[in-house]
């Protein structure tokens, strides 16, 4: 087994900026991140969806280059870019021929800078938001299911239990002055990392990084709503109708412990074992063999990127030949069963391979295959702005391999339990008034 | 806005001087049942992508049922003469692998990647695959409730519905109309029609084995010979398909989704196929008018008007005949005006030169996307599939920039006169009647059908 030695490099500049710069000439192409450290789960109350609106707005123009600049300057450049709002990050790429590096620095330092819109932007950008919403959300089956329908069953704060793609009345409020209250607030060097991957060298790579953002200055250290929750002490349920789709459904999401902690690392073998694919324990039971259930997926959305309350979620379309209570019996038979027996040596040894695989293959792409080393980059980013430590990538590895079966089977013990879990039925409208 | 700015380098910066692409060298090898090989070290992490393609999908086994190939191959897994299901899925854990298998209108595949390690155990289970099927009774009643289930919930998918109904349209009688089977087809499936085609498509003389990763070679090479050299099997006979209709005029059809809260637009016409000597040309024109995030339509209809989230055209080559197809999910008020944009960027692509600058920034777009397919395993295999599959010479990818570069703007108006067929053009807009119908039926004699392919009016 080749250990893994990825070289990466990191400064800070005078402004706060982190700079960490990871150089691979494989092939003439070079990634460019810039993640600030602010998703949706933090946008403000009363404004929900802003954080993903803003996101929209950073590519409508800044100081030196005005609205259809940004896209024209990376297109024409041979390369592709786009962005997305997470829970705790938002972050915009770029990936390029190597001989464009330095203009992609240039636009990524002119809208963290000064970035430049109007009123007739906003408008332009709420309209194609709402579009997003009902393409993904509203106008598709099982749209949202579960990553919108679980938040306000399971959580209690706003900051997790709001709709993160934004209610429309809550967006139509958005106004230009939220939006440069929010990028003086959040976009500032002090809350960011700047990420370069690939055919670039590191010498070169942190001059030009000094040249055009070190003058950039610093603002003050932004304030960020507190999302802890209280204690949660009893199982949470709540129903959502689904418009278009036959089947029944239902997520179940068990609260995770924070990164890092010691428990996070047996959480991650757990999950692969649960819900590794065809192998994972859910699915070769529900669909596979006890055959109730048609799709059974799920798990931690994003493990090396939240900072924040998160679940690990299940994800059912049951027969409806089923009932919603059947169907979760089954599924808690399984629960039942992992904290009595555990995980035995063999599938121990098995997830951790697979988890290896996994690991190497999320650092070489990760998004749809267009993006070269987006997860590389996702997780550097991820390492430097919520641990300080980009090396990680390199070390977090053996972490997750040298987990046991007594920690497994004492994660599940601790976390998979009624009292730690919120449960969404997703219940078509078809079947709903045939019952009435 | 404008925030108080500090100190910054103004001017747009150059482009540095462009770094030499070199395409990995492909061994090729042929072995003696027919198994065609192509091995290529990439060495981005310590593993490899693989894919076994045969030359058969559903078009060819159209005869046969609709999408049977794709039906079979999702039996393949799920049991063999050695093993069961559960224990081909634990193996592939537990050697680090993921393994899928579909099939398209023209191939059918197994497609997986694992740690380098591993290769030889992965290939030995792959061969299993290709080899000894056993189509198990009980994991088929499973397989096809789940086919059943799916084909339900594809109906219910907007982007499905436009893509199923633009297929028919432009194909009707050509397999090629067929994307995806009735629930009274599937039902109508049997194990016995499921071997055969096994039997038929999944020979050596009708497959490709392409892997791409950190390996070595020549070791891989005996590997495959080891694994694979017992294996015999003629390539199966192909029909002739009828040719497909040539739609004249514009015609519209209307999907009637009940409630549909957004209209999606899909338009159509034939194009061609990657053998075409034309292809750059129609790949480059493509890139210009909605291809690119940068293109005309998404800067007109998204950035300046906001009426969708994501426009796009495409040219789709499938392996006998190819289309130029634009789609967009608009709001319920805007289809007419959608519409309008369509064409007008079509008709303005059709008669005015293209700006030497502006074509020269696709030229340098579609230049650097296409050498991305170098930084990734699965990027490289993908594009090495591309060209052998579609029988393209072999230094396709080392020339495809070079023939990139010397299109002038006389191309690009040529390529839109030919094969974006304005006049002819085939309008699908799947929503909700009461919401779009007039707006629809100003572009053309309008049909309406419902969600399972009835005609309504």
């Amino acid at each position: 087994m080749k250990p893994l030695q990825i070289p990466v490099e990191h400064k800070t500049l005078l402004n706060g900026l982190h700079v960490v710069i990871a150089p691979d000439s494989t092939a003439p192409v070079v990634t460019v991140g810039v993640y600030y450290k602010i998703g949706f789960r933090r946008e403000p109350q009363g404004r929900s969806g802003f954080a993903h609106l803003f996101e929209h707005m950073m590519f409508q123009g800044s100081e030196n280059a005005a609205k259809m600049q940004h896209i024209k300057l990376i297109n024409s450049s041979g390369g592709v870019l786009n962005g997305s709002t997470m829970y705790d990050v938002t972050n915009y790429y770029e990936a390029v021929p190597s001989n464009a590096l330095e203009r992609v620095l240039w636009l990524e330092a002119d809208r963290m800078r000064a970035l430049k819109v109007d009123d007739e932007n906003l408008r332009n950008q709420r309209d194609v938001v709402k579009e997003e919403v009902r393409v993904n959300v509203m106008n598709q089956p099982y749209g949202g299911f579960p990553w919108l329908d679980m938040p306000p069953v399971a959580f209690r704060n706003w900051a997790n239990a709001h709709n993160f793609y934004g209610d429309f009345a809550d967006l139509d409020a958005a106004s230009l002055t939220d939006v440069q209250t929010f990028f003086r607030t959040y976009y500032v060097p002090n809350n960011a990392v700047l990420l370069i991957l690939g055919d670039v060298n590191v010498a070169d790579g942190f001059a030009l990084a000094e040249k055009h953002f070190a003058h950039i200055p610093a603002g003050p250290s932004p304030k960020f709503a507190d999302p802890s929750e209280p204690r949660q002490t009893e199982e949470r349920r709540g129903d959502v109708v689904e418009k278009f789709g036959t089947l029944p459904a239902m997520a179940i999401g068990y609260v995770m412990p924070q990164r890092r902690t010691p428990d996070w690392y047996a959480m991650g073998l757990l999950d692969q074992f649960l819900h590794g694919g065809r192998a994972g324990r859910i699915y070769r039971e529900l669909v596979l063999e006890k055959q109730l259930a048609v799709e059974a997926d799920g798990g931690i959305d994003d493990i090396f990127g939240y900072n924040g309350p998160t679940q690990m979620t299940t994800r059912i379309l049951h027969k409806p030949e089923l009932t919603s209570e059947e169907t979760l019996a089954a599924f808690d038979a399984i629960i039942a069963d992992v904290h009595g027996t555990g995980i035995t040596d063999a599938e121990l040894q098995q997830v951790k391979v697979k988890w290896r695989s996994d690991y190497f293959g999320t650092l070489e792409g990760g998004r749809g295959g267009y993006m070269p080393k987006y997860g590389l980059m996702h997780l550097l980013a991820c390492f430097t702005l919520f641990d300080g430590e980009p090396q990680l990538v390199n070390s977090i590895l053996d972490s997750f391999l040298a987990v046991s079966k007594q920690q497994v089977q004492d994660f599940a013990r601790t976390y998979l339990r009624p009292e730690n879990r919120a449960i969404v039925f997703r219940k078509p409208v078809a079947a709903t008034q045939e019952a009435a | 806005m404008a925030t108080q700015a500090p100190r910054a380098v103004a001017a747009i910066p150059d482009l540095a001087p462009e770094r030499e692409i070199r395409w990995p060298q492909r061994i090729k090898a042929k072995l003696a049942n027919g198994l065609e090989l192509v091995l290529v070290e990439s060495r981005s992490i310590p593993k490899f992508h693989g894919e076994l393609f045969f030359r058969s999908g559903n078009a060819a086994a159209a005869g046969r049922a609709v999408s049977l190939a794709d039906m079979t191959a999702s039996m393949v897994r799920t049991g063999t003469a050695r093993s069961s299901s559960r224990q081909i899925e634990e193996r592939l854990r537990g050697l680090g692998a993921d393994l899928s298998l579909a099939a398209g209108q023209d191939t059918s595949a197994i497609s997986f990647a694992g740690l380098s390690d591993n290769i030889e155990p992965v290939l030995h289970l792959v061969n299993e695959l290709a080899r000894e099927a056993s189509f198990p009774a009980p994991e088929f009643d499973r397989e096809r409730r789940q086919k059943l289930e799916e084909v339900k919930l594809e109906r219910t998918q907007p982007g499905f519905l436009a893509g199923e109904r633009l297929r028919k349209i432009l194909f009707d009688k050509h397999p090629y109309a067929l994307v995806s089977p009735t629930e009274e087809q599937v039902a109508a499936y049997t194990l016995d029609q499921m071997r055969s085609l096994y039997r038929d498509f999944y020979t050596p003389e009708n497959a490709l084995l392409i892997l791409v990763g950190d390996f070595d070679s020549a070791a891989v090479r005996s590997d495959v010979e080891n694994v694979f050299g017992s294996w015999s099997g003629k390539k199966p006979l192909s029909d002739e398909s009828p040719a497909p209709p040539t739609p004249r005029g514009r015609r519209v059809y209307l999907v009637h989704v009940p409630g549909a809260v957004q209209a999606q637009i899909l338009c159509g016409c034939h194009a061609i196929t990657r053998q075409h000597p034309d292809w750059i040309r129609i790949a480059l024109t493509n890139s210009l008018y909605g291809g690119a995030f940068n293109s005309r339509l998404v800067m007109n209809i998204r950035e300046d008007k906001g009426y969708t989230y994501s426009p796009r055209s495409a040219v789709n080559p499938l392996r006998q005949y190819g289309y130029f197809s634009v789609s967009a999910a608009v709001r319920n008020e805007v289809v007419a005006a959608s519409l309008t944009e369509i064409f007008y960027e079509i008709d303005k692509l059709r008669s005015l030169t293209v700006p030497k600058s502006e074509l020269l920034d696709a030229q340098n777009y579609l230049s650097g996307v296409f050498s991305m397919g170098l930084a990734t395993q699965s990027g490289l295999l993908s594009q090495i599939s591309t060209v052998i599959l579609n029988e393209l010479p072999d230094d396709y990818l080392e020339t495809y920039r070079q023939k990139l570069r010397a299109l002038i703007p006389g191309d690009v108006l040529s390529a839109a006169r030919t094969y974006i067929d304005s006049a002819n053009m085939q309008i699908v807009v799947v929503g909700d009647r009461e919401q779009i119908e007039k707006q629809a039926a100003l572009f053309g004699e309008l049909e309406t059908y419902d969600a399972k392919g009835l005609r309504l009016s």
